[in-house]
């Protein structure tokens, strides 16, 4: 029965119930609702490690080229987001600078969350570092152009080697990695790509998530209309569908997007005939099938690495071969290379469109027909009008850093 | 050692509760009035005779042999069908022991949709492993691992997971503590959802998608069982992980709630939950009763703070041969507009609001000793994205048309804890999904 004994103890038991309940309901409605969500992926800005800032030096020290005027950041610029300042499809390079590379300069930001090159469990090939993802790492990335002839043209790694060791910073360089370390010039060369990596990872200029894109996310400003509309466009996968290989969402970990997910893509680009080599019909940059050690992948000739997004609106070429300057173009081409490809590519003698000429025709098969938006067919209305390119734009525009409100 | 708690109480007093209890409670097994006069006089056979080798056994040794709890907590709090918990009180334990009872239950499904039945499958849906262990009459552990689609491994279906693991402690004959990862008291399915226990080889859309299956958090609760057939629980859990969402796939669409669900995995819990269940099993044979949840989800992770709030209504009323079942729910989140701002264009938005209801009824049209058949219809109505945040013009997803099924078909009974089912369910929006299914069953 329900004795007074009983009563008290219920009564009791409720009591301490109602009390812990309150406690755990003060509890979660203290605090601001997005504490940690407003300073989310903001990079702590921390002092170089001594490699890292010996890295840095490095990276701008033009006396480490055969021409003496050419450094990393020469390409890589730090006032561009480390991409070139100028609209060259290619930039010259050698001794005297006048030699034309393969393919234009990528934006060096953002690759510390890249990975080596791999093929992912259901076969996406994935990774690696350039544009054919060949560089196994950063380390390995930044050594490749000291020895190019058409880049800084070093004869060798101990010819770099003998450049660093008449440096300003070789004492330093004695300091961190041995007194003995120039005799070994091998040795040396791989601290100084170490070094370069170094800096790349430690300094948040190479990852500053400060987008508006970024405050977005945050929750601290909102989109205007048209780059709502833009970001929706960007999301849809019956629309733009960019976000399935430029992911704009937060990953599951909370981390912010990187707007590339490191695979690779055969879009069928249009020859770029300001690139010399092109001047040679015989000539094809067949990228990830090309790198020697992926011959048998005929497949993915004529594949190149996604880029990240994040400040693309900074760059003035796009794709591989910077065949084009302006966003506009590249949107438009997008959408409408199926549609209107006589917008893209140059006319056969007999009036054809000469479509994907910039592949050897066995390999026209590889170029990607079927993912949104560029799975339209001749005559066909193209995923984005006219206006949805410009929204899309607009959102583009959002993710470049530095952003100030 | 107090004296044995079985000596107090009038065995006849005893069984009479567990049996109005056990006609209630949500088992799918009814009596008619024969019946329970003929079920009340083997029991009362079998009490004397249990008490009579007890007092054998307390003649023979200090400590006394281990007994059940009374029975009304035991058929009320414990998951397993309340004929079973009248089992562990068989005298084989060994000597200053506790009891410890092994319970399982497990389907195998078949399904064949009709328009597609390239796609038809059968399925070791879930294989369930737990037991359960006194450690003296007010106090035991109860737990469950469950192993879902045969095989699980990194290349396969299936899934392993602990769908329970609590303890439970009697505070006073009617007040008892439970304390772990428990089943929320939910609709009618949730914390009995064995599948003897309900119609139709699959679990009902309502309390699969809206309310998220097998839907489990960890925490401590309070449950009142009161002499007037009501139990009142309450209490304070885990609750669910907003940032979970994925807009990029259909999971949301599937079941919003099942999506974001942490089952105690590693789960965030700068947010819990508080929760509430009421129901009233005064009348032998009705069952009626609610409950309610409510709890932040954003976990201190998001842009915005986001409440979900999800509450039901049911009601089980078994006259002689018949079952009738009905249960409404809702749910609903706070501030999703702030949440999908960064989300549009994507697929799959976080919804504000989703439903589910359903009316259902049984007939035992044939019974035979351990046999029994079993016909239903259950009609029922959901909807997991009933209506969405406005976020702009363009930008603001369609609400979702709500999906209504029906499905008739039979459970035929084998023995206490075996079942046979076999149905046909028409889906009114997708009738690529109408499919034939059979299942077996089995629990105990």
């Amino acid at each position: 029965m329900f004795n007074r004994g009983n009563r008290v103890l219920i009564r009791k038991s409720l009591t301490w119930f109602v009390g812990v309940f309150g406690v755990v309901l003060l509890a979660g409605c203290g605090g601001g609702g997005g504490d940690s969500a407003s300073t989310a992926s903001v990079p702590v800005e921390t002092p170089l490690s001594a490699q890292a800032a010996l890295g840095e030096k490095i990276f701008s020290d033009v006396s480490l080229s055969a021409s003496g005027r050419q450094s990393c950041a020469t390409c890589h610029s730090p006032d561009n987001t480390h991409s070139p300042t100028n609209a060259l499809p290619a930039q010259f390079g050698g001794a005297l600078l006048d030699l034309q590379g393969r393919r234009s300069t990528p934006s060096i930001n953002y690759l510390s969350f890249n990975t080596a090159f791999n093929f992912a469990s259901d076969g996406t090939p994935t990774g690696g570092f350039f544009w054919d993802g060949r560089a196994t790492s950063l380390q390995d990335q930044a050594g490749q152009p000291f020895l190019t002839d058409f880049e800084m043209a070093n004869a060798s790694k101990a010819d770099v080697i003998d450049k660093l060791s008449r440096a300003t910073y070789a004492d330093e360089f004695k300091q961190i990695f041995g007194a003995d370390i120039f005799t070994r010039p091998d040795d040396a060369f791989d601290r100084l790509t170490l070094a370069l990596q170094q800096y790349q990872r430690e300094d948040t200029d190479f990852r500053p998530f400060s987008s508006k894109y970024d405050e977005f996310l945050r929750g601290n400003v909102t989109l205007s209309d048209q780059e709502m509309r833009g970001l929706a466009l960007f999301n849809n996968p019956t629309k733009g569908n960019c976000q399935a290989c430029h992911p704009s969402g937060k990953a599951a970990d909370g981390s912010f997007p990187l707007f590339t997910d490191f695979s690779f893509d055969n879009l069928g680009v249009p020859r770029n005939p300001l690139i010399a080599r092109n001047d040679d019909p015989a000539y094809y940059d067949l990228g990830l099938c090309a790198r020697g050690d992926m011959d048998a992948r005929t497949d993915l000739c004529g594949a190149f690495k996604v880029p990240s997004l994040r400040n693309v609106a900074q760059r003035h070429v796009f794709f591989h071969n910077g065949r084009f300057n302006t966003l506009k173009d590249v949107v438009t081409f997008y959408v409408q290379r199926d549609t209107n490809p006589e917008k893209w590519y140059p006319l056969n003698a007999d009036g054809t469109v000469k479509k994907f000429g910039d592949l050897p025709t066995a390999y026209h098969a590889n170029v990607n027909t079927v993912e949104v938006p560029y799975n339209r067919l001749l005559g066909g209305v193209p995923a984005l009008s006219d206006a949805e390119v410009d929204d899309v734009i607009a959102f583009l525009q959002t993710l470049s850093d530095g952003y100030t409100p | 050692m107090p004296k044995h708690r079985l000596n107090a109480l009038p065995a006849r007093t005893v069984i009479a509760a567990s049996i109005a209890l056990a006609a209630g409670a949500a088992h799918a097994q009814t009596a008619t009035e024969t019946e329970l006069a003929r079920r009340l006089d083997q029991l009362a056979t079998e009490l004397a005779a249990v008490k009579a080798q007890l007092a054998q056994i307390q003649q023979q040794r200090a400590s006394a042999a281990p007994a059940p709890a009374p029975v009304a907590t035991a058929a009320a709090a414990a998951p397993a069908p309340a004929a079973a918990s009248a089992a562990p009180a068989a005298p084989a334990a060994p000597p200053a022991e506790p009891a410890t009872v092994l319970t399982s239950y497990g389907e195998i499904n078949y399904n064949r949709p009709t328009h597609a039945n390239q796609n038809a499958q059968a399925d070791m849906r879930r294989f369930v492993l737990g037991y359960q262990h006194r450690f003296d009459d007010k106090t035991k552990v109860v737990t469950e691992l469950e192993v879902e689609h045969g095989v699980s491994s990194a290349d396969d279906p299936g899934e392993v997971e602990v769908e329970q693991a609590y303890v439970e402690r009697q505070l006073t004959p009617n007040l008892a503590m439970r304390a772990g990862l428990f089943l929320m008291p939910v609709g009618l399915l949730n914390e009995n959802h064995e599948p003897t226990a309900f119609y139709g080889v699959e679990r009902n859309f309502v309390e699969t998608a809206i309310i998220p299956s097998t839907w489990r958090e960890g925490g401590a609760q309070l449950i009142g069982n009161f002499d007037n057939g009501l139990t009142v629980q309450g209490g304070i859990t885990t609750s669910f992980d907003l940032t979970k969402w994925d807009a990029t796939s259909t999971e949301g669409k599937e079941s919003p709630l099942g999506s974001i669900h942490q089952e105690m995995a590693l789960a965030k819990s700068h947010d819990l939950a508080v929760f509430g269940a009421v129901n009233w099993r005064g009348v032998p044979g009705l069952l009626v009763g609610g409950s309610l949840f409510t709890g932040n989800a954003t976990q201190a992770q998001a842009v915005a703070k986001a409440r979900i709030t999800l509450w039901d209504v049911h009601a089980r009323w078994t006259p002689g041969r018949w079952d009738f079942a009905t249960v409404y729910t809702r749910g609903s989140i706070s501030n999703t507009a702030e949440l999908n701002a960064a989300l549009v264009g994507n697929p799959t938005l976080i919804p504000k609001t989703f439903d589910g209801f359903y009316v259902q009824g049984a007939y035992k049209v044939w019974s035979h000793e351990d046999y029994a058949l079993s016909p239903f219809v259950r009609w029922e109505q959901f909807n997991t994205a009933k209506s969405y945040a406005d976020l702009g013009a363009g930008l603001t997803p369609d609400a979702a048309r709500a999906e209504r099924v029906v499905t008739v078909g039979a459970n035929f009974q084998v023995s206490q804890g075996i079942v046979l089912k076999a149905d046909y369910q028409r889906f009114r929006e997708n009738a690529d999904l109408n499919r034939f299914n059979l299942g077996l069953g089995w629990s105990f």
